[in-house]
């Protein structure tokens, strides 16, 4: 039995995608098992789901530990959460992220391929919804399911015009996505600590953040006002933004009078 | 009445601890940050079953019981036994989603208006159970699209009207009764300070829109809740002993179609059916627009 | 000076809510509990009782709003009967969950009718609550106070109902002492909660709070650490009802159960509340012919006091257990938990079951003698059947 670890962020499509492999790999002959772990976690939060592939029914009912795939569908997601945590030595990590594998900050006895999915799913899709790339992927870098599968269980899930434009990301994914590198001279990245109750890091939630040009912000206070967050504050009469409260909602950037903020694309 | 409270007035100090478990550009979020900044540090928070409670960051002592219906009674209980420790000067609370507010939590909701009971009522609206992933509510607008009111053959949405609790509460003889929007923060904070020194009942409807469940980009939210005031979807006003007074007057109001067509959940409205809809603000308005100053009742 | 009235059971209720000085009073009308919070409002009314008395538009609210009270650090207290406890069902899980030692008076109403039976408090066997059942007014009173020292000692922090027969005790009138307030006072101090929902807590009673959410724990740690405060209630009962005696001269049993002429018997029966009152005259004529049979009457249905029926059962032949429930399907709930402790006994005495008193169906001396002797025939070995009955 092959089980797999997706990592994601609410509303990148982590289920859907489990869901995806498990019909294409039951179109080869294999037995599949999607698990969605739900909890109170919303739209941006980091998410995980399950994938298990075995040659019969699989009765096993708990989630997986000790993957042997892991697929990252956000490329900051390796910041806040331990992506590599339980995965078998010699597994193969699948993640999207823009440079090669030994780039990423993930080190240990792994195989990394990397593959720009923001990139590709803003291209093919126009909106940074990563799942569809990542199986693209996904199934260069393991071998385990074939392209044409995926294919049909795609248009089968959204027919129409959604069905081709989520195919181009299937596709450019599968080709551009890198070999597996051996990461296991690497030092991984320190994580920040998690699971505070009151107060946490959500800067891996975002996408794009809010960039401040000091000279034309007038202090009005209207960003300061309507953040949801607390993540901007007002110092010396000009808007601060803590980036490690800011989930990268893009209001401040909208609401700013003078144009003072815009929001880019967060880079690693 | 209420004083709006200038943007450059509003303190900088905050009763809630930075970042949440919200989704991005959540109005109930904004809801509950600006109330706490209003009240300060001396209120109890009560919650059941909404978003609310996963905003987790509030650092007033709350309490979170699993009785999506009982919010009115929570409260009561809460505010008659701070009475009994002679501890009268803590606010009770409640911030409270629509479905908690106008569907399941009504019964105890119009009981606690009709006793008058000493607590502070905040629902923050975004007019589905965004919680369960966006069921209809009974403050749903009309028309829309939610996952149990689908659009197909045989469905356009959402048909009900919204069960217009604000004024419901306001005929009941409520103290203090207003409407308001995340994104007249000025006009939300006034009215939240000035429920804050009356003591007895107090309601306030927060129009808090949601980009998961209506279907926009998160920036959008502040833009969205504005749409709604300005085209009259959602009017502001307030109603204090029985007198009425709107708080934003404009000498027209936009259509209401560029605000729908922001968001997906209206994707689907043919001309005629955002016509309707432009109706029936157009005579809610002109009503409220009669009323304006004078006795609802 | 010696202070007495005869009352019905409603007003013995009000009474202990009034000598325990409760703080908050959430009041709805159902029959046949409806006087409890009429009384109550007439004490609050004359000034008699310091309390908020707030008449609430239904049973949840009753049981939620009493919630909040406690939670905010009052003394809290509701009433209500069979459909109305159906009603509280949701928060009364709440109640339970937030360790919120709420008191709460059941008059028992069949869910199937305006008549009595355990059916509505037995379908909140699962709700966390300690159940203590009562057999005449007075026990109605005395148990009453008793309960809030229980529901709020520090080891059990759990809601407590305590209860009685619809009609046969909420409308019967007897002579009832009532105690002196001093006493009542000296007994029951005021409630100081130690986690109340104020701004500026302290971090251990914010950890508790937390507890109570769940947060960041194992998820089944609020269950179990409510098992364990049950398990501890079973030994506050039995120093709340002998501290009880010591100041008013009356004691139930142990508290858990009460052994009525057990001594050198064959076999007993179990019974419940005003059945078990009946059951006395039954045992007293067949003792005066000779038949060696007792009666344990059962006091603490929740928490259910198994040693003590494991203890009984090892000196005895035959149990027979009256049950005014039954779990469809299943069968009378007394009945099973009483077998189950007897398990683990090397020699285990038949157990009989009886369903008796449903709906409000009168129960008689003589059903109670039938009873008696059918369980005595199993003791001396016969092959008895059914092995449950319908009385």
């Amino acid at each position: 039995m092959i089980e797999v670890r997706f990592h994601g962020r609410g509303g990148q499509g982590a289920v859907t995608a489990v869901r995806i492999l498990a019909s294409a790999l039951y179109l080869e002959g294999k037995y599949t098992q999607a698990i969605p772990m739900y909890g109170t976690e919303r739209r941006g939060a980091p998410v995980v789901a399950f994938l298990r592939i075995g040659e019969s029914r699989i009765n096993e009912r708990d989630l997986v530990h000790n993957p042997d795939i892991v697929v990252v569908l956000d490329p900051l997601l390796s910041r806040t959460v331990p992506v590599t945590d339980g995965l078998k030595e010699g597994g193969l990590i699948v993640m999207n992220f823009p440079k090669p594998g030994n780039e990423a900050g993930i080190g240990g006895r792994f195989r990394l391929a990397t593959v720009d999915a923001t990139g590709i799913a803003l291209e093919a899709l126009g909106r940074p919804i990563t799942n569809t790339a990542m199986l693209g992927a996904f199934a260069k870098a393991s071998g385990l399911v074939s392209l044409e599968s995926l294919e049909k269980t795609l248009l089968e899930q959204w027919p129409g015009r959604l069905g081709e434009m989520n195919l181009r990301a299937l596709r450019t994914a599968y080709e551009r996505v890198t070999p597996p590198v051996d990461v296991s001279g690497i030092q991984a990245l320190g994580k920040r600590p998690q699971e505070e109750i009151f107060s946490r890091d959500v800067s891996s939630w975002r996408i794009f953040k809010p960039q401040l040009d000091e000279g034309r912000c007038v202090g009005c206070r209207r960003c300061y006002i309507y953040c949801p967050e607390v993540a901007i504050s007002m110092t010396q009469g000009k808007a601060r933004v803590d980036y490690s409260s800011c989930k990268g909602c893009g209001i401040c950037g909208e609401e700013c009078p003078t144009g003072a903020i815009s929001m880019i694309q967060e880079v690693l | 009445m209420s004083r709006p409270i200038p943007l450059h007035e509003i303190g900088e100090k905050e009763y809630i601890d930075p970042a949440n478990q919200a989704c991005q550009g959540c109005g109930g979020a904004i809801v509950s940050r600006l109330v706490s900044k209003a009240l300060g540090d001396c209120f109890v928070r009560a919650e059941v079953a909404c978003c609310g409670p996963a905003f987790m960051n509030i650092r007033a002592p709350s309490i979170y019981v699993e009785v999506f219906e009982g919010a009115g009674a929570l409260m009561t209980g809460i505010s008659r036994g701070l009475k009994r420790i002679g501890r009268e000067d803590v606010v009770v609370l409640g911030i409270i989603g629509d479905g908690g507010t106008v569907d399941i939590g009504y019964q105890g909701l119009s009981a606690a208006a009709e006793r008058n009971e000493n607590i502070l009522w905040v629902c923050y609206d975004n007019e589905a159970y965004m919680n369960t992933g966006g069921q209809k509510s009974g403050a749903t607008t009309p028309y829309a699209a939610t996952t149990t009111t689908p659009i197909g053959e045989y469905s356009r949405g959402k048909l009900e009207r919204r069960k217009n609790v604000p004024l419901l509460m306001a005929m009941q003889g409520a103290p203090y009764v207003a409407t308001a929007s995340v994104a007249y923060p000025e006009d939300l904070l006034g009215k939240l300070v000035h429920a804050k020194g009356i003591k007895g009942f107090r309601y306030i409807h927060v129009s808090s829109p949601c980009p998961t469940g209506w279907g926009y980009d998160p920036k959008d939210t502040i833009k969205v809740a504005r749409g709604m005031v300005q085209s009259g979807l959602w009017p502001l006003y307030e109603v204090s002993n029985g007198i009425l007074k709107l708080n934003y007057k404009p000498k027209e109001l936009k259509p209401v179609r560029e605000v729908l067509k922001m968001q997906g959940r209206f994707r689907h409205l043919t001309d005629e059916e955002v016509d309707r809809i432009q109706g029936e603000v157009d005579a809610f308005w002109s009503r409220l627009v009669e009323k304006d100053g004078g006795n609802i009742f | 000076m010696r202070r007495w009235e005869v009352m019905v059971g409603n007003k013995a209720i009000a009474y202990a809510a009034k000598l325990a000085r409760v703080q908050f009073i959430s009041a709805y009308p159902i029959t046949p509990q409806t006087s409890v919070v009429e009384y109550l409002a007439e004490m609050v009314a004359s000034g008699e009782l310091d309390a908020e008395f707030v008449n609430v538009e239904g049973e949840l609210t009753a049981q939620t709003a009493a919630l909040g009270a406690s939670a905010a650090g009052a003394r809290a207290f509701t009433a209500t009967s069979g459909p109305g406890l159906l009603y509280m069902h949701h928060p009364m899980h709440m109640t339970s969950g937030g360790r919120f030692p709420v008191v709460m008076a059941v008059i028992h109403r069949s869910v199937k009718g305006m008549q009595p039976d355990h059916s509505d408090m037995m379908a909140q066997r699962d709700t966390g609550w300690i159940m203590l059942e009562c057999e005449n007014s007075q026990e109605l009173l005395d148990t009453g106070i008793m309960a809030f020292k229980i529901a709020e000692d520090e080891r059990v922090r759990l809601p407590t109902i305590f209860a009685g027969d619809g009609y046969i005790l909420s409308y019967t009138a007897e002579p009832v002492e009532i105690p002196a307030q001093e006493d009542v006072d000296a007994f029951l101090p005021p409630y100081r909660s130690k986690y109340p929902l104020l701004p500026g807590l302290a971090d251990e009673a914010r950890r508790v709070q937390m507890e109570q959410w769940g947060i960041g724990q194992d998820p089944q740690l609020r269950w179990r650490r409510q098992q364990e405060a049950m398990e501890a209630a079973k030994m506050v009962i039995r120093e709340v009802n002998e501290e009880f005696y010591k100041w008013f001269g009356r004691r139930y049993g142990n508290g858990l159960v009460e052994e009525y002429r057990c001594e050198d018997v064959e076999a007993f029966i179990v019974a419940m509340g005003t059945i078990a009152s009946t059951a006395r005259t039954a045992i007293d004529r067949l003792q005066a012919r000779g038949k060696k049979i007792g009666l344990v009457k059962l006091k603490s249905f929740r928490p259910f006091p198994s040693e003590e029926f494991k203890r009984l059962g090892a000196m005895v032949k035959a149990i027979g257990v009256i049950d005014r429930n039954i779990s469809l399907g299943s069968g009378g709930i007394t009945f099973q938990e009483i077998r189950s402790s007897l398990y683990d006994l090397d020699e285990r005495p038949r157990v009989l079951g009886f369903h008796a008193g449903l709906c409000g169906k009168e129960v008689r001396v003589g059903d109670i003698e039938m009873i008696c002797e059918k369980t005595l025939r199993a003791a001396e070995g016969e092959e008895v059947t059914p092995l449950v009955d319908w009385v």
